[in-house]
């Protein structure tokens, strides 16, 4: 008798253990929760846990729409198989995101993590059943309730939100049984969904399906073979780059200027009448404004400079030497441009600080214009074509650089400065030295941020007469071709992600070794 | 030298000058510290030294390595700073350079070769007791204390004769700074810099200077003195205030147990028989007598209670000593140590544990008496 009573308390101990846990990941989902049931981790129960599963989701299959595979003629036999499937399939899942997290990693056993997925299974996978169940009595099909614009299409919602919270959850379960950082949870979800979404992908082109997917593939292979693909691509890479080369230099240099203290006029900044000189006399000879005597030589090196360019345009550096001819091409427009910066930059340099504000509002007042409107506003000017692209471009990749060379410079800790000047360093070397530097990692951002925002903007400049990763998307809106604006965009998307990573990667190289291992 | 003649700072915007019309002179070779309250310009007066601020009137002379003084204000101030090592509080280490890099700053500037630049920071590193493989590690690699040491070093690079330092421990913990501060002494020694330290507590100034500039929040000079002269003798109110009501027990900080203890002590030797240690008590009058061995080593003390109708050698009856004092320690500690046990006269010993003498509470007193009268202890 006694025994049979301890095996009562035991069995009716382990039941209620198993409710504790269920009750605990389902009120109070957290990574805590987790770390603690995982010391109540036992094959047993895992199983327990599936065979309820199983069973549920048997007894629904089989009172509502059984499926020919699965009849025969003892309902018993039936319910078993369907055990046995759902725990085969919960087995298979757990494993193989096991052996990712293992690879990644993780530190847990198989029967902690696969308790803690079965805590996620179970609960989750009842209440769909159940959730089923009441719609299927109710007379409802998954598809009605599916559907966002039916009347009960409110359901949606709901099931996207229990998705999440069941995501939620199998990230909190692995992080806890494997004691893994967050990122690595991440990547090994998303290693288990890659896979599948790769094997899917390939399967489609196995079959050979017909849907976007192929479609899609099919019209960039074809575009790449007429060679029209890597023309639009490297169009579009030398406008970027071009246009955050100019970018970076002056916009390193205005933010610079821009936390220097205010400086007198002084006889050497007589310097700055030579530049200012040069381009005023670009500017001002083809207008005719200095007679015909001046212009005719710089209209004459202008125009060989174009020649030579032009001839010269093919293979990787031809959207470049396009590009260069294309600004060759208005010696006047040049000039102005040129006797512009020189007076803003000279204007900085007697400012300092004081116009630090007033700069950085224009230059966020700049990057509000939509760039169509200011493609169109230069086309007065510049008309259409690679140079009003490229001075719109350079204003844009501007305010990020400007910005962030300025924040920058100006968060580097003042003692810091003061243990260079106090040691003699002159401003140059406390800029070149010191400042700087210090400065890089967050100056680089700011290229980032640019490179990213004209990958985009220059898909635009397509609309002007370039010849970017634009002209897919602007070509097939007109002319109705979806698979040609899925082109660009892709092309566009793929080419930002990747100029991102790179200059990532960049960023990482020119930040001084002293300055990583903090933060 | 540091010389400042008539030294007036107003800054642009104010009318009360921050620092008005100061002048004093610090001797080579010295550590003068510039103390005050809160606000008094005393880091504005360093400042003018290397011009990182520009005096409004005044003279400011500091001697080069060539014997020359020379007006500050009519120097370079690249070079004058490039010449006038400089330490601060928050250190300022280049966080992007390695130690190698940061000590090599000024002679970079100089233009000294690379292995130049090595030796002499391997010869630094020496100096502070650090390791050389320091020298390819990065600030955020070091602990508060060795960033601080670094900063020392940092600004001893090229060897100028002049320092100035501006609270160069103020951010470090109470048992750190001790540490730093008595290793800074010792250095000072060797390399016998003329120093400028800015401070703001007391204790630091009288421990650190062989001068102390007292300011008032005025920025005007109230008293220029050695510690010892300002202690005993301050020179109105404010001083006073300022060092405070326990300022005779601060002048202990300035004098050491050697000065004051008793050279020849009543010592019994461990080898001596009962009886005759009994016989020399009585004929000096003592109750206790302390028992060295061969060597002076303290072996502990006798009572005459516990030798009283006992036989043999005494050793036998000698009790440990519950304490010695170092005969480095100041009479500050000193006397802090004989409130702690309740023995009359205490073994002064030196770093081989060997007695040099005793000392007791009357004797204390009798030097604190004499230096308040006379004020004549100018040396630490």
């Amino acid at each position: 008798m006694p025994q049979k009573e301890e095996n009562k308390t035991a069995f009716i101990g382990f039941w209620q253990g198993l409710l504790d846990d269920w009750m605990a990941v389902l009120t109070r989902p957290n990574i805590e929760t987790y770390i603690r049931l995982k010391e109540r981790a036992t094959s047993p129960k895992i199983v327990l846990n599936l065979a309820l599963l199983g069973l549920v989701i048997g007894l629904y299959v089989l009172t509502i729409q059984p499926p020919a595979f699965i009849q025969t003629d003892s309902l018993l036999l039936d319910l078993g198989r369907l055990i046995f499937y759902t725990e085969a399939d919960f087995f298979i899942l757990s494993l193989i995101l096991f052996v990712i997290a293992g690879l990644l990693g993780g530190t847990g056993g198989f029967v902690e993590h696969s308790y803690l997925l079965s805590l996620i299974t179970a609960p989750l996978g009842l209440v769909i059943v159940a959730f089923l169940f009441v719609a299927n009595k109710l007379g409802l099909t998954l598809a009605a309730i599916m559907n966002p614009l039916s009347s009960i299409g409110i359901t949606t919602i709901f099931i996207v939100l229990f998705g999440l919270y069941a995501f939620l959850l199998l990230l909190f379960a692995l992080e806890a049984a494997h004691e893994m950082e967050s990122h690595q949870v991440i990547y090994t979800i998303g290693a288990v969904l890659g896979s599948w979404g790769i094997l899917r992908v390939i399967a489609m082109f196995a079959a050979g399906e017909d849907n976007i997917i192929t479609q899609e593939s099919a019209f960039l292979a074809e575009e790449w073979a007429r060679g029209t693909l890597q023309q639009a691509i490297l169009g579009h890479l030398w406008m970027v780059a071009f246009s955050v080369f100019i970018a970076v230099v002056i916009g390193v240099v205005m933010g610079v200027l821009i936390t220097m203290p205010p400086k007198r006029p002084s006889v050497s900044h007589l310097f700055f009448l030579i530049p200012l000189g040069v381009f005023f006399l670009i500017w001002a000879a083809p207008k005719g404004w200095l007679g015909m005597g001046i212009a005719d030589p710089i209209m004459e090196i202008s125009d060989t400079l174009d020649i030579g360019l032009t001839r010269a345009a093919k293979g990787f550096f031809g959207p470049l030497l396009s590009l260069l001819s294309a600004i060759v091409r208005k010696p006047a427009a040049v000039g102005m441009i040129g006797v512009i910066l020189t007076v803003i930059l000279y204007a900085l340099l007697l400012a300092g600080e004081s116009a630090s504000e007033l700069t950085l509002y224009i230059a966020g007042i700049i990057l509000t214009i939509p760039s169509i409107a200011l493609f169109g506003v230069f086309i007065g000017p510049f008309s259409i074509g690679a140079f009003n692209a490229v001075v719109a471009l350079t204003l844009y990749a501007q305010l990020p650089i400007l910005r962030n060379t300025y924040t920058g410079i100006k968060e580097v800790k003042p003692e810091i400065v003061e243990a260079g000047r106090g040691m003699g360093m002159t401003e140059f070397q406390l800029l070149r030295n010191v400042k700087i530097p210090i400065a890089t990692p967050v100056i680089m951002a700011g290229v980032r941020v640019s490179v990213v925002m004209l990958v985009g903007i220059a898909a635009i400049a397509s609309y002007i007469g370039n010849d970017t990763l634009g002209d897919y998307i602007f070509h097939g809106i007109q002319r109705v071709q979806p698979l040609r604006y899925y082109a660009g965009a892709i092309t566009v998307a793929v080419f930002a992600l990747s100029m991102d990573y790179f200059l990532g990667w960049l960023q990482n190289r020119l930040t001084p070794e002293g300055l990583k291992g903090r933060r | 030298m540091i010389k400042l003649e008539h030294v007036t700072k107003i800054y642009p915007g104010t009318t009360s000058p921050a620092v008005d019309d100061l002048s004093f002179t610090v001797p080579t070779g010295e550590i003068c510290t510039i103390v005050g309250p809160s606000g008094c310009g005393k880091t504005t007066t360093m400042k003018m030294v290397n011009r990182l601020i520009e005096p409004t009137d005044g003279e400011i002379y500091v001697l080069n390595e060539r014997g020359e003084m020379q007006n500050v204000l009519e120097m370079d101030p690249i070079i004058l700073r490039r010449n006038i090592g400089y330490v601060i509080q928050q250190i300022g280490l280049f966080p992007h350079r390695t130690i190698l890099q940061n000590m090599g700053t000024v002679p970079k500037l100089l233009e000294w070769d690379n292995t130049r630049i090595r030796s002499r920071a391997e010869e630094l590193l020496d100096m502070m007791n650090m390791p050389h493989e320091f020298l390819d590690r990065y600030p955020h690699e070091l602990s508060g204390g060795q960033r601080q040491r670094i900063g020392v070093a940092r600004a001893m690079a090229s060897d100028p004769p002049v320092m100035l330092m501006d609270e160069p421990f103020g951010a470090i913990d109470p048992i750190n700074r001790n540490l730093l501060q008595n290793e800074f002494l010792r250095l000072q020694q060797e390399i016998k810099k003329t120093i400028l330290f800015v401070t703001h507590d007391i204790d630091e100034a009288i421990k650190m200077g062989d001068k102390i500039a007292i300011l008032n929040a005025n920025g005007q000079l109230e008293q220029y003195d050695s510690p010892a002269k300002i202690l005993s003798e301050p020179a109105n109110e404010f001083i006073e205030d300022f060092v405070g009501a326990d300022r005779t027990l601060k002048q202990l900080n300035l004098i050491r147990v050697e000065e004051v203890m008793d050279k020849k002590p009543f010592l019994l030797q461990s080898t001596q028989s009962v009886e005759e240690a009994l016989q020399v008590m009585d004929e000096e009058g003592q109750d206790y007598a302390y028992v060295v061995d061969s060597d002076r080593r303290l072996q502990g003390y006798v009572s005459r209670k516990d030798l009283k109708e006992k036989s043999g050698w005494i050793d036998e009856y000698t009790t440990t000593a519950a304490t010695s004092l170092p005969i480095t320690m100041n009479l500050r500690d000193a006397l802090s140590e004989m409130l702690m046990v309740d023995y009359s006269t205490i073994c002064v010993v030196d770093n081989r544990d060997r007695v040099r003498g005793t000392v007791n509470t009357a004797m204390v007193q009798e030097a604190l008496m004499e230096t308040h009268s006379s004020g004549k202890r100018e040396e630490v």
